[in-house]
């Protein structure tokens, strides 16, 4: 109670209530000057800011980077469209994301999944449910992604965004384990399956694998046991 | 806040986060580890940041970073030099002897906080260092407001029991 008018904690009434007993009890007067003068004691003890090192570094990590997987799809998109113009650079941009076997569009959805959590846009779509994420993608993409909720094996469903990937909208779920979010990319294949591919790029752990004729992408920084647990759940 | 980039948000709590870890680890090294550790997970989370209350939420992802990496692993810390009381706050016009001994005074309150179980420590640091209200306190650290008043009240009384009523009297002079 004497904390709590201390830290002005207390409801009006209260506090009046005490101040008429503090007016009578010296008792109580004598607590509360105690804590006050251990209030005035502790309020001196060192504050720690931050070091001017500690904060360059947290902001040189946190700072949005220049993105060099961007970079290097716009020189090769630049390079197609001189050879063989745009509709050639739409067709070589399909086929890229079609054949989706290549090191360099496990790159660019890491590239992505780093973009989505840096501008802390990793949901269009928050819900837990299915049955709202899995309509919420109808009309915005020409397919329909596959949508299920984990949360029974550990993987709650966590929503999803419409997104692209080397230029093309892809749908995106978002799956979580304790602080750990996952991201699963997924576009209609070329192919009707593919067996389960394993990646890490910049400390990022990918699984691609093809199924129903979908391409599935799955990019989290959980680690690699629990990422192969949540592709083989999703697969089941 | 979809308007407001991380920059703008959470760095600007930077020291919060930092005086918050070293009380909490009591060392410079780990409370560096602990809030770049933070600050990395809170910019993966910053999207489920949903209030304008960025200070807390930071704070417990500091606090949770703490409780992950070292609280386990640490068990009980070994006490260190007390040497690093670095008051440089206005004397409040006291006289040079007056001022010598609240300054051992405040040395003293500091080992005493030092040594107090982590769940006093923090409260008494959130609410005296930060400033933080009852219910900021139960948000960082995850207890109901009816936990943080108990807990602060016997944090308070223990500092009370180890320093004796001399040191409380240095306080009054202040």
């Amino acid at each position: 109670m004497l904390d709590a008018y201390i830290d002005n904690e207390l409801e009006p009434a209260d506090a009046a209530d005490l101040q008429a007993h503090l007016a009578l009890c010296t008792g109580c007067r004598g607590l509360l000057a105690e804590r006050e003068a251990l209030g005035r004691l502790v309020r001196r003890l060192p504050y720690y800011p931050a070091s001017d090192q500690l904060r360059a570094k947290i902001a040189r990590s946190t700072r949005p980077r220049f993105n060099t997987t961007l970079l290097t799809w716009a020189a090769v998109l630049a390079l197609a469209a001189s050879l063989g113009g745009s509709v050639g650079v739409v067709r070589f941009a399909r086929a890229r994301l079609a054949g989706d076997t290549t090191a360099a569009v496990a790159d660019e959805v890491v590239g992505d999944h780093v973009r989505a959590l840096r501008d802390a846009h990793l949901f269009d779509v928050r819900s837990s449910d299915q049955h709202t994420v899995k309509p919420w993608f109808l009309g915005k993409l020409d397919f329909s992604p596959p949508v299920e909720d984990l949360a029974a094996v550990g993987f709650p469903l966590m929503g999803g965004r419409l997104d692209r990937v080397a230029g093309q909208p892809v749908a995106a779920l978002v799956y979580q384990r304790r602080l750990h979010p996952i991201d699963v990319y997924i576009w209609p294949a070329a192919e009707r399956t593919a067996a389960t591919e394993t990646r890490s790029i910049r400390g990022f752990h990918v699984r691609h694998w093809i199924r129903n004729g979908m391409s599935l992408w799955a990019v989290s920084d959980l680690n690699d046991g629990e990422l192969d647990e949540f592709v083989r759940a999703l697969q089941r | 806040m979809p308007h407001q980039t991380f920059e703008e948000v959470v760095l600007p709590h930077l020291d919060a986060a930092f005086n918050y870890a070293r009380w909490l680890t009591k060392s410079d090294a780990d409370a560096e580890d602990v809030v770049q550790d933070a600050y990395v997970r809170a910019l993966r989370f910053f999207s489920s940041l949903r209030n304008d209350d960025a200070r807390s939420w930071l704070l417990t992802i500091v606090r949770n970073t703490w409780y992950g990496r070292f609280a386990k692993a640490r068990g009980v810390h070994q006490p260190t030099g007390y040497d690093d009381v670095t008051d440089d706050r206005p004397d409040d016009g006291l006289d040079p002897e007056a001022l010598l001994i609240q300054q051992q005074a405040v040395a003293k309150v500091q080992r005493a906080v030092r040594e107090l179980p982590a769940d006093f420590r923090e409260v008494i640091v959130l609410r005296e260092l930060e400033g933080l209200s009852y219910k900021e306190i139960a948000a960082v650290a995850r207890i109901p407001i009816g936990t943080v008043m108990s807990r602060l009240a016997r944090a308070r009384e223990r500092l009370l029991t180890i320093l004796g009523p001399s040191v409380a009297r240095t306080g009054e002079q202040s």
